[in-house]
């Protein structure tokens, strides 16, 4: 029965281990096709990763319309940028990179005060914790309150699970001040959450 | 009393240990896919496939005007700290200012360059305030050309992104306003050694 299991385990890794290489290769291959200006596999290359940049996006901006405008302008850059794509990080990582200066470019061209104020205002009803189940949507309620700085080291360092050296990288900022903001967002989110923090 | 100290301050940092150790296993629960509630690949397909437009007289015009303006902005603030011949005009090299100076999406500037220009902007009005109403309305006037020259530079980058003489004549442009910005520095500490006096 040991063996049996044992071949049957053995059997399985093989298949997972050859279908992730297949996802990779299928992977590669349109975007080599995408590379040559094929627009319909930079479809399929997006319709399978414009959840995981629209999730960053959100997180970010904590603002639907402006997640949504952040995603489109991603993917938009990525299109432009592919031929500079040279596979040295995952495809998925390289979007992220692509997506948080989408979402920094935006926030910089929102800068006047009445863009902020519209941006505030809709911050208050939108759906962002709709996509968390029960007790963590205290906690994605509180990161969107959360100061622009902390909150974007906060949503790469903590919810993405990026390096403090990676988020600095993309933030445009020193590792430190990513550690020193992931310590002010924790600061403030325990603030918010009460003292012991979100119950897990 | 100081071990009871200790002994609350050793509490206190268990408990933000704790706190903070579920703060980060709730924050890797939560959701890193979301699907948006409406499909945005029409928008993005629309602009892919459209063909770049490329508007070279508005371009051209843009750099023209943005090189007279630059030249005029320079010129007023020159004559207004040569005037009154106090003392040389004290001028950082950019270079040093810009290390981090770089384009990213909608040709915005690094963090490097926010910062130095965060701070200088953060005392310019109150610097503003110290100059004679002519000097000063000279000065306003200088840098809302500068910044109209920013907008237009801008405005033709959204047409042609990969003209680098714009990009160039962008970061220059921004370079100006800074200078402009950190010149009223020296004109008002002009104004207070006259007013020590």
């Amino acid at each position: 029965m040991a063996a049996v299991l044992s071949a049957e385990s053995s059997d399985y890794s093989q298949v997972m281990a050859s279908a992730t290489r297949t996802q990779a290769d299928d992977e590669a291959s349109l975007i080599r096709r995408a590379q040559r200006s094929d627009t319909a596999a930079f479809e399929i290359l997006y319709r399978a990763n414009v959840d995981r940049v629209y999730g960053l996006c959100l997180r970010m901006t904590g603002n639907v319309s402006e997640a949504e405008d952040c995603t489109q302008e991603a993917f938009i850059q990525a299109w432009k940028q592919l031929a500079k794509f040279r596979g040295d990080a995952a495809f998925g990582t390289w979007l992220h990179r692509i997506a948080v200066n989408a979402v920094l470019g935006r926030m910089r061209q929102s800068r006047r005060e009445h863009d902020r104020i519209r941006a505030v205002a809709e911050l208050n009803d939108a759906p962002v914790t709709a996509a968390d189940s029960g007790d963590l949507r205290d906690l994605s309620d509180a990161l969107n309150r959360l100061p622009e700085g902390a909150r974007h080291v906060f949503v790469l360092y903590a919810v993405y699970g990026y390096s403090h050296e990676e988020a600095g990288n993309m933030l445009g900022i020193a590792s430190g001040t990513s550690k020193a903001q992931l310590h002010r967002a924790r600061r403030l989110l325990a603030q918010q959450l009460g003292q012991d923090g979100p119950r897990t | 009393m100081n071990d009871e100290r200790n002994n609350n301050a050793q509490d206190d940092d268990g408990q933000n240990e704790a706190t903070d150790r579920r703060l980060i296993e709730a924050a890797r629960r939560l959701e890193t896919d979301i699907a948006p509630d409406r499909d945005l690949w029409p928008g993005v397909e629309a602009a892919i496939r459209a063909p770049r437009q490329k508007r070279r007289y508005p371009a051209m015009f843009a750099q023209a005007a943005a090189v007279v303006l630059l030249v005029g902005a320079s010129s007023g603030l020159t004559y207004l700290m040569m005037k009154d011949d106090t003392r040389p005009v004290t001028v950082v090299a950019p270079e040093l200012l810009f290390d981090q100076v770089a384009f990213g999406d909608g040709y915005s500037l690094g963090p490097g360059f926010r910062d130095a220009r965060g701070s200088v902007a953060s005392n310019l009005e109150q610097e503003l305030e110290r100059l004679p109403a002519k000097d000063r309305a000279e000065v306003e006037q200088n840098l809302a050309l500068i910044r109209t020259a920013i907008a237009e530079i801008n405005a033709a980058l959204e047409e042609d992104p990969d003209n680098a003489l714009l990009q160039e004549l962008l970061l220059k442009t921004y370079r100006e306003e800074l200078n402009v910005m950190r010149q009223v520095r020296g004109l008002t500490r002009d104004v207070m050694s006259r007013n020590d006096i």
